[in-house]
């Protein structure tokens, strides 16, 4: 995971230096004076050479020393985590609502497989997870904040307002990634079920008389639930692809308009800091399937050790 | 996954282990290639899915190929009334530069047709490559390269692209590149477990024994036999490559003004929606939905009849 994290960060700082392009040009404009641009990048550091402000960034990332933003000249540890406090809850409220209503279509159409309601479910969440987040925003926007005027048009909630208050704003940019999500979880669970429901331990179950609700909820589900929590796992380190569209749409400010605006400013360090937040949220979420796994099938744990 | 199963029904045939390598043996295995290809061809139009989804994919690619003899107005033109509402005239209205809606969605399908499939097909190009490599040589290429695999592999395509594309500057061949290089370490970890199932089988071991080179084995050998898998990869890629070019060009990293792409007019047009202009948005949003929904019909589909 160190190794992972290093080469994460190393993929980022080439990728925002391959180009030598002029940081302090950048973050003045292009009518500010030469000896200005020189001296701020002196200041930055960004005027030494590539090798030199690389060991800088990985040993600034190692004692956790984020930096100052280029733009604002605020620590980056300001910036990032409010933001990243926004988009999460933004992004729980949505697998809260995705969660439960896709693994139960996945369920509802497994015991169905075949018939013309499990079609429906499956085509829907093909359709559903391939439209790009930030296309279901914009209709979600015109249609409901917009035309019948339900939700708000900017997802900002203003500080103080009360749960179901804050409800009201984040609704609409939430549903827009519940739609995303939704078709993969569900088309995962679907197929667990499917060949968990075609197993012998679950012939067994039947056969020794239990309900079907028994065999589901003792048996199959247990079994079934493995490929679809790493699905979500992957879905949540995934999220902050599609966010900043939302985030955008929306006009709210979580990490992913904090990166938007950052790729445009050059603010090396938020952008690094963002990004790198992303791939240690992918790689705790991972670990944690993993876990989860290994706690609701005994057997991975005992080939484990 | 590789079904390796030479019965007649096979869509996916592999020559007989035992087949002796000579020019005979190797034009047979060719000739039931073609004859798997006509199956799979066959078993793909008795689908409902996969004809809409042709046809959807093939009216965007005529509005692309004739968009001067379709479109009713010049994309580009801004002499119209500002933001009309959709009438007989404008059946999809008018943006807030006046231009008008329905020419704009049928030019934008221009790019994106010609990105997204390009930057699929060279992902999917390095992906093999890449993908055969380590399967087939393993060792310490292999431990490496699956460490930066997996690296790319934890931070989302999208964010990534957007990175690359600010510093390198937008351009059509520039998105086509970034695109292409992130889906490339995704294709090859699918390529490397392909390769792994079938690196110890006889025939490759037999081909090995005659002395041939890695080269030989990892093209003509091993290749072929993961035709299959590599095919579904391809789809679903270009599936993903129109996704991430629309997000992409949504976010201002897409292909340059004044293209009157579909992710730049959304871009260009959502903030008027608040204003009740909600038709220069719905349409190239509605267009977007439609060719990645088509593609991933297709891309279902493909893979449904080659893994049966």
């Amino acid at each position: 995971m160190v190794i992972t994290l290093w080469m994460l960060a190393t993929i980022v700082f080439l990728l925002v230096n391959v180009l030598p392009g002029d940081v302090g040009r950048k973050v003045l404009g292009p009518t500010a004076r030469a000896e200005d641009v020189a001296r701020l990048n002196e200041t930055l550091g960004t005027d030494r050479p590539l090798l030199q402000q690389y060991f800088t960034s990985i040993k600034n990332l190692v004692t956790l020393n984020f930096g100052d933003s280029y733009q604002s000249g605020t620590p980056v540890s300001d910036l990032v985590f409010p933001a990243l406090g926004r988009s999460a809850k933004l992004a729980l409220l949505a697998f809260v609502i995705t969660i439960p209503i896709s693994i139960a279509a996945g369920i509802f159409a497994a015991r169905r497989e075949g018939k013309v309601s499990d079609r429906v479910v499956v085509n829907a969440g093909l359709a559903s997870s391939s439209i790009p987040e930030f296309v279901t925003a914009s209709v979600l926007l015109a249609v409901f904040a917009v035309q019948l005027g339900w939700g708000k048009v900017y997802a900002n909630v203003p500080d103080g307002t009360s749960f179901f208050g804050q409800l009201d704003y984040l609704l609409l940019p939430a549903l827009a990634m519940v739609f995303s999500y939704f078709g993969y979880i569900a088309r995962m669970s679907r197929s667990g079920v499917i060949a968990s429901l075609q197993s012998d331990y679950a012939r067994t179950a039947t056969m020794k008389g239990l309900t079907s609700g028994q065999v589901m909820r003792r048996h199959v589900l247990r079994n079934a639930m493995a490929p679809t929590i790493t699905v979500i796992s992957v879905q949540v380190g995934y999220l902050f692809g599609g966010i900043i569209g939302v985030e955008k749409v929306f006009n709210y400010a979580g990490l992913g308009s904090t990166m938007l605006n950052a790729v445009g400013k050059k603010d090396i360090p938020v952008l690094q800091t963002s990004v790198l937040i992303v791939g240690v949220i992918y790689m705790v979420s991972t670990l944690l399937a993993d876990l989860l796994i290994a706690l609701l099938n005994p057997r991975i744990r005992l080939d484990a050790d | 996954m590789t079904a390796i199963d030479d019965t007649p029904e096979s869509n996916d045939p592999v020559p007989a282990p035992d087949a002796a390598p000579d020019v005979d043996s190797r034009e047979a295995a060719a000739a039931g290639r073609k004859a798997a290809r006509h199956e799979t061809l066959r078993l793909l139009m008795k689908r409902p899915a996969f004809i809409g989804g042709v046809l959807i994919v093939m009216i965007w690619v005529v509005c692309a190929l004739f968009t001067n003899l379709i479109a009713p107005y010049n994309p580009l033109d801004y002499r119209t009334g500002l933001n009309m509402s959709p009438s007989w005239s404008h059946p999809f209205g008018t943006d807030k530069g006046g231009r008008d809606v329905l020419s704009r969605v049928i030019a934008g399908a221009r790019d994106v047709l010609k990105i997204a499939p390009i930057a699929a097909m060279l992902g999917v190009l390095g992906g093999v490559i890449l993908g055969l490599l380590m399967g087939y040589l393993r060792g310490a290429f292999d431990t490496v390269a699956s460490r930066v695999v997996e690296a790319f592999l934890s931070l989302p395509v999208v964010l990534l692209a957007l990175l690359a594309i600010t510093t390198l500057g937008n351009s059509n061949w520039v998105v086509i590149g970034v695109v292409a290089t992130l889906f490339t370490p995704v294709v090859a970890r699918t390529v490397r477990s392909a390769v792994l199932a079938e690196r110890e089988l006889d025939y490759v071991t037999s081909a090995r024994l005659r002395g041939e080179s890695s080269l030989f084995v990892m093209y003509r050998e091993i290749l072929p036999n993961i035709s299959g898998p590599i095919i579904v990869e391809l789809t679903v890629r270009i599936g993903y490559a129109v996704f991430t070019v629309a997000t992409l060009s949504f976010l201002g990293a897409g292909p340059p003004p004044p293209s009157p792409d579909w992710g730049a007019q959304v871009s260009d047009n959502y903030n008027s929606i608040v204003a009740g202009y909600w038709w220069s948005t719905f349409f190239p949003a509605a267009a977007i939905a439609s060719l990645v929904i088509a593609v991933n019909l297709i891309a279902d589909s493909i893979e449904r009849v080659v893994k049966s």
